[in-house]
């Protein structure tokens, strides 16, 4: 009966939306109207085709082209494979490099540059941090290639000069997923860098100087003021980083596709595997509705968890 | 911004909108579209085009050739073939994958059929061919290994460079003389043998095959629905614990060497199995290295000639040109235009009456190809789900290579997960 | 108010003198060394550029090229592709994508940030669920989409999927959450539209964020490879991406000309980032001693 109750709550709600009767009513339907094009854009590009590919999970194409329904068969396929656990395995170990370092190093380099008094100065640093976000994944992900590769690259060259041995890097199977791993916190971390900027930017500075005058010290005044009014931008900048590595791809395809010995195959590399180069088309959506509710599932937790309210 | 500043933004906008709707020009030829993805041989596909000027004398067809990158060509070629309006009317590719697993090929017309049968090198009669019906024309002769030796480092092991090993006993004795180790324990300067190591499994296995055909053993069973008691085989066990060993024991070729076509022209590997193309792009990077081309080492048997990729070109099933298509097909089909094709880019011509041209008499690995013509023809693999068994199976050649575990588990698994692909 | 409290910290600060003026500077090194650390590739990358094929394999390393005014390369990638029209093509997409996104992100985050309608919730979550699409399960069927709008190989449907960006709704949002409700309200009393508040108050207070989301959907806009490898065939609708790979193939990469490619294709945005960027940190920073 409850269920019905919501329901016919709802069918009313909308109702008025399309026939708004008072001002208020009004108000919403502006409200949605404002939000309309983005949803029938979103809409129409993702949510359709995803819906389609969600219809193909629970379809086999045989040889010849011919679709077969087979119900969750592929499912109970796709989620009892080890090569899939292994790619679940290895992305999300790529993801415990990625997110903690992006948002730690980007919080730093936006508290140190909100500290440079010298305004030209701040912006050579800052749009120096925020350049690798300009290259596309696969050109920087070639050129990291090749200052990794062990013969010609500079890095091994550098380090000789310290002492330290050639390594393998992205032929190595230890070494290979931490590589890589840097890449996508050298892409990244400018972006990152210049959301916190922008939020410590508008921080009044008067919360600062009541601190000082309470004699607050400058680890006190971070942990106290600073990560508390950043809160909403490190919550959004953590969601966006790991979606963004859950999700990562070009970098590995344009290098290691998935090698040495699968150490760095991660889960949308296996998925353009499977449904490109092996034809398993219903697999491959599996994967997809993996990746998605488990993106979901992740985000809906971690804003409920993080997330306080901010005292103004 | 003041009103004259949005005024000319909203200008931009529109212009760039305008622009946008414009899109590419519309052209009126008729043109039959030819998609390729061998993106490393430019000459070879602008050949398409020239020919297809000709060919628009007399049919009113010009020929359009677009090259697709190599890196994402699967989900290109996918989604166009697909949605048919926009797929191409020829295209480029196995044909056990895209006339086996799906239904994108038209079949070739028989009196066509028939010329390609009476002309292809034994070696090749297979390919181009699904379930005895033929699709597609192979467009490349020579696409198997041979073994590729730098002359003057051999000179200077005291080997003989004219006399190349001819068992792998042999060849492995060489390989030792050509090692050069690092006397602090690290790799070695110089590799007797390039390596391939890195990159997507299935080039891994493929790299290993001619050594798992020479001690006679065989990915697949004969009808290609088997994988267990070949994959795993002794005589695999022993083939992958010899090609193990190069890295591991012998210590004759490096993991750390990159790409082994660069450590060949650097002069750091002094022996490479490389395919026909190879000697082109040695001549044009590294000029400076004598080489010399032979055919493979055997051990209980011969390599021979095989090919896990055959590259052919196909019909597409539903292209509304498909007709006009197979004119253009035929209109090239003759061992001149074969031969004028293949010059052009350096590569072996696919006809059997072109293989003892001047043009193939004078490349260096003339002989070399005579000799592994002459052996055995070894097993082929053109099934469907080629790229996923020979994944699953390069698993374990790059398993053993890094030292993730040893040969026989390692194949007993693969085959075990070759049979479940198999199975599905 | 603002004036004389600063004046007091300053002073404040001053008492406290030396260790100060170290930690600062400590700061400012560590901050400038990161930025190099973080900018070195680019310098590899633009000095590679200025090598031939066998000085880049050339070991020992040597980080000078022979010549530093080595531009072979350059012309050579201009030679063996027409990378002005791929830049036209990038610049075009970039540009509608940007905007595009700017105007519909803007409406969506006022949407969001100050109006309450049933379902606001789900549709919000509904569009951070795009960001959780992987892009390669839904390129087939958009690509059949794309055919039967007969979109390819166009503006149009090279633009398609990067209309509008979740993140940009996503700051477009928080910035707008931040406006005071009063100055909405006034607005409302004085017998504005909707749409009116939208254009005469929220957007003139949000400049700096919309100009940040300009700037970062051009370039992801022009960094895109993956659908445009797909949607587009004909050589003259390339894009710079596209441009890039052409450098690679099926066995080997040409790093002299992919690293000048590189370059080349940076430069666009580089130059874009440099003018906007001034105005962006500048509005920022005013916006900020407004609060």
């Amino acid at each position: 009966m409850l269920r019905h109750q919501v329901f016919a709550t709802a069918m009313r709600q909308w109702f008025r939306i399309a026939f708004p009767r008072n001002y208020l009513d009004r108000r919403k339907r502006a409200g949605f109207l404002f939000v309309l094009p983005a949803l029938l854009f979103f809409g129409s590009v993702f949510l359709l085709p995803l819906a389609q590919s969600v219809t193909y999970s629970f379809y086999k194409i045989a040889p010849g082209g011919a679709k077969e329904f087979v119900g969750l068969r592929l499912y109970e396929k796709v989620l009892t494979d080890p090569t899939f656990w292994t790619a679940v395995g290895n992305t999300v170990q790529l993801l415990l490099f990625c997110v903690p370092t992006t948002v730690v190093l980007a919080l730093a380099v936006a508290l140190g540059l909100n500290r440079i008094a010298n305004l030209r100065w701040r912006n050579v640093w800052a749009s120096m941090y925020f350049l690798p976000f300009a290259t596309s994944l696969v050109a920087a992900a070639l050129i990291w290639q090749w200052i990794y590769d062990p013969i010609y690259g500079f890095l091994n060259y550098a380090l000789s000069f310290i002492g330290i041995a050639p390594k393998k890097w992205l032929q190595s199977l230890v070494e290979v997923r931490p590589a890589i791993a840097a890449v996508s916190v050298w892409v990244r971390i400018g972006f990152d860098t210049m959301i916190f900027l922008a939020a410590l930017q508008s921080i009044p500075q008067e919360y600062y100087e009541a601190a000082d005058m309470d004699g607050a010290s400058a680890v006190q005044r971070l942990r106290y003021i600073t990560l508390p009014l950043l809160n909403p931008q490190i919550i959004m900048v953590c969601i966006l980083e790991l979606i963004f590595n859950f999700k990562i791809f070009d970098q590995v395809y344009a290098t290691t596709q998935g090698g040495p010995a699968g150490e760095s195959q991660t889960i949308i590399m296996l998925l353009y595997d499977t449904a490109f180069k092996y034809f398993r088309f219903g697999d491959a959506s599996v994967m997809a509705v993996f990746v998605f509710v488990t993106l979901m599932l992740v985000t809906l937790l971690q804003w409920r968890l993080f997330r306080k309210p901010v005292e103004y | 911004m003041k009103r004259s500043g949005w005024r000319m933004l909203v200008i931009l906008a529109a212009a760039v909108f305008a622009a946008a709707l414009s899109g590419a020009s519309v052209a009126q030829q008729k043109k039959l579209v030819l998609w390729t993805h061998w993106d490393q041989n430019p000459e070879f596909n602008k050949w398409y085009a020239d020919k297809g000027k000709e060919f628009a004398k007399k049919s009113g067809y010009e020929v359009e050739v677009v090259t697709i990158p190599y890196q994402g060509y699967e989900a290109k070629y996918l989604a166009a073939l697909m949605a048919k309006s926009s797929a191409p009317d020829i295209f480029m590719g196995m044909t056990h994958h895209w006339c086996g697993q799906y239904d994108f090929c038209d079949k070739m017309p028989a009196d066509l059929a028939k010329t390609y049968d009476e002309n292809l090198p034994k070696y090749m009669a297979e390919v181009g061919k699904w379930k005895g019906v033929r699709y597609g024309i192979p467009i490349e002769h020579g696409n198997f290994q041979q073994m590729y030796i730098n002359v003057d480092m051999f000179k200077k092991a005291g080997l003989n460079p004219d006399d190349p090993p001819k068992t792998f006993d042999k060849w492995l004795a060489d390989m030792k003389k050509l090692t050069i180790a690092d006397p602090k324990g690290g790799e070695p300067t110089q590799v007797g043998f390039a390596i391939r190591s890195k990159g997507a499994p299935v080039g891994i296995t493929d790299k290993f095959l001619p050594f798992a055909h020479a001690w006679g053993a065989r990915m697949l069973s004969p009808e290609l629905d088997k994988a267990t008691g070949y994959a795993n085989s002794p005589q695999m066990v022993a083939a992958l614990t010899f090609f193990g060993d190069l890295v591991n024991k012998d210590k004759v070729a490096s993991l750390a060497f990159g790409n082994p076509e660069d450590a060949f022209g650097q002069k750091r590997a002094a022996v490479i199995f490389r395919e026909s193309w190879f000697f082109g792009w040695l001549k044009k990077n590294a000029p400076d290295v004598n080489f010399k081309v032979y055919a493979l080492p055997c051990e209980k048997v011969c390599p021979g000639a095989g090919a896990l990729f055959p590259w052919t070109d196909l019909v597409y099933k539903n292209s509304p040109n498909k007709q006009v298509a197979w004119e253009f097909m035929k209109f090239i089909s003759n061992p001149k235009d074969d031969m004028e094709h293949h010059q052009l880019q350096g590569i072996l011509p696919v006809w059997t009456p072109n293989l003892d041209s001047a043009y193939v008499k004078a490349r260096p690995d003339y002989q070399s190809t005579k000799d592994m013509l002459a052996q055995q023809v070894p097993p082929t693999y053109f099934h469907p789900k080629s790229n996923e068994l020979a994944t699953a199976f390069g698993e374990a050649v790059v398993g053993v290579l890094f030292g993730k575990g040893q040969p026989k588990p390692l194949l007993d698994e693969a085959a075990a997960k070759m049979d479940r692909i198999l199975k599905d | 108010m603002n004036s004389i409290a600063s004046a007091s910290a300053s002073s404040h600060q001053a008492g406290l003198g030396l260790k100060q003026v170290h930690v600062r500077w400590l700061i400012t090194l560590a901050v400038a060394c990161g930025a190099i650390i973080v900018f070195f590739p680019f310098f590899w990358m633009a000095v590679t550029s200025l090598k031939t094929a066998p000085e880049i394999q050339r070991v020992p390393l040597q980080i000078a090229p022979d010549h530093w005014l080595n531009f072979n390369n350059y012309f050579e990638v201009f030679k063996r592709e027409p990378f002005l029209r791929y830049l036209l093509n990038s610049t075009i997409v970039a540009s509608i994508s940007a905007v595009s996104s700017v105007v519909v992100s803007s409406l969506a985050g006022f949407g969001f940030a100050k109006y309450d309608f049933p379902g606001k919730n789900v549709f919000f979550l509904a569009v951070v669920g795009i960001l959780m699409v992987p892009f390669q399960s839904v390129v087939v069927p958009l690509y059949v989409w794309m055919n039967d709008l007969g979109l390819l190989d166009t503006y149009a449907g090279i633009v398609a999927p990067d209309l509008v960006s979740v993140f940009g709704v996503f700051l477009m949002r928080q910035a707008i959450e931040t406006i005071p409700n009063d100055y909405i309200d006034a607005a409302r009393i004085d017998g504005c539209s909707e749409l009116r508040i939208f254009w005469l108050v929220i957007l003139p207070s949000v400049k700096p964020a919309m100009a940040t989301l300009l700037i970062i959907k051009f370039m992801w806009s022009w960094n895109e490879f993956f659908w445009p490898m797909v949607v587009i065939s004909s050589p003259q609708m390339k894009v710079v991406t596209m441009g890039l790979i052409s450098f690679t193939n099926m066995y080997f990469i040409e790093y002299n000309l992919l690293t000048a490619a590189a370059v080349i294709s940076i430069l666009p945005i580089l130059l874009i980032f440099v003018t906007l960027q001034r105005w962006v940190v500048q509005a920022v920073v005013m916006s900020g001693l407004k609060g």
